[in-house]
């Protein structure tokens, strides 16, 4: 995959990233999905869980190490071979956990579509609801720089 | 495309015989989250499906709620299965009684 740039709206994204940061640092000791574990012994399950958390955790870093200094002050985050995936992944992880904790009064049907009255909502279902939608477009943007990488290969 | 990062995965280890005898079936479960394009992202990446086997376990997911995506011998059904919890994915291990 090509190395590439996108330009945020800092305005729009810096008071989501209260809630990634929040959420990436309760994931750091819980998996953003409970795995369902294969039936063996106490020890290899252990060795399971512990492993997956620590890929969850790789992945958050590269997703926070995206908003740094330079974000900051010029709102561009910059996507390469390196850390593409990881933070497709914690987006995942993330979006999982908003889910989990602060939208579990949307239906399925309307997350999925996209359809929320965001005036209904109170301020921070909506906030939460708004870092769902900014982390589903970073992983799209990510995902079609990818498959395009592969057609033009 | 960059590699995923390779960790030393549970199902690489040796388990007991008993465990590692028939045929397994890896089934990814639905959720409400994870994008349509993220799940094809990741049956091609994980699996090496070209796009139209990878939609079409990721409709089958979407639409009856589960999809077989390989089956095989226990030990690789299961880095398979940890494989996709890594990415996310509510993936479940199961005998093929079937066989």
């Amino acid at each position: 995959m090509k190395p590439f740039e996108v330009k945020l709206v800092l305005p729009v994204v810096v008071p989501l990233l209260e809630v990634v940061k929040e959420l990436s640092e309760g994931l750091r000791h819980t998996h953003a999905a409970t795995p369902e574990l294969p039936a063996t012994d106490v020890i290899f399950r252990d060795l399971w869980k512990s492993e997956l958390l620590v890929a969850q955790n790789e992945d958050l870093g590269a997703l926070l190490a995206l908003f740094n200094e330079e974000f900051l002050s010029e709102g561009v985050v910059a996507f390469d071979q390196n850390n593409a995936e990881l933070i497709v992944r914690a987006c995942s992880a993330v979006r999982l956990r908003l889910r989990e904790r602060y939208l579990q009064a949307l239906a399925d049907e309307a997350l999925e579509a996209g359809e929320v009255e965001l005036a209904k909502l109170d301020e921070a279902t909506r906030k939460a609801f708004m870092c769902y939608l900014f982390l589903a477009t970073l992983q799209e943007l990510i995902i079609q720089r990818m498959d395009e990488s592969i057609i033009g290969s | 495309m960059a590699e995923t990062k390779t960790h030393i995965t549970p199902g690489q280890r040796t388990a007991p015989k008993l465990q590692l005898e028939g045929v397994w079936r890896v089934v990814v479960l639905n959720d409400p989250v994870n994008l349509m394009s993220y799940v094809v992202h990741v049956f091609k990446r994980v699996f090496g499906f070209d796009e139209s086997t990878a939609r079409k376990h990721m409709l089958e997911v979407h639409e009856q709620g589960r999809s077989v995506v390989w089956s095989g011998l226990r030990e690789k059904a299961e880095a398979y299965t940890f494989t996709l919890q890594q990415w996310h994915l509510t993936a479940v291990l199961e005998p093929d009684e079937a066989v």
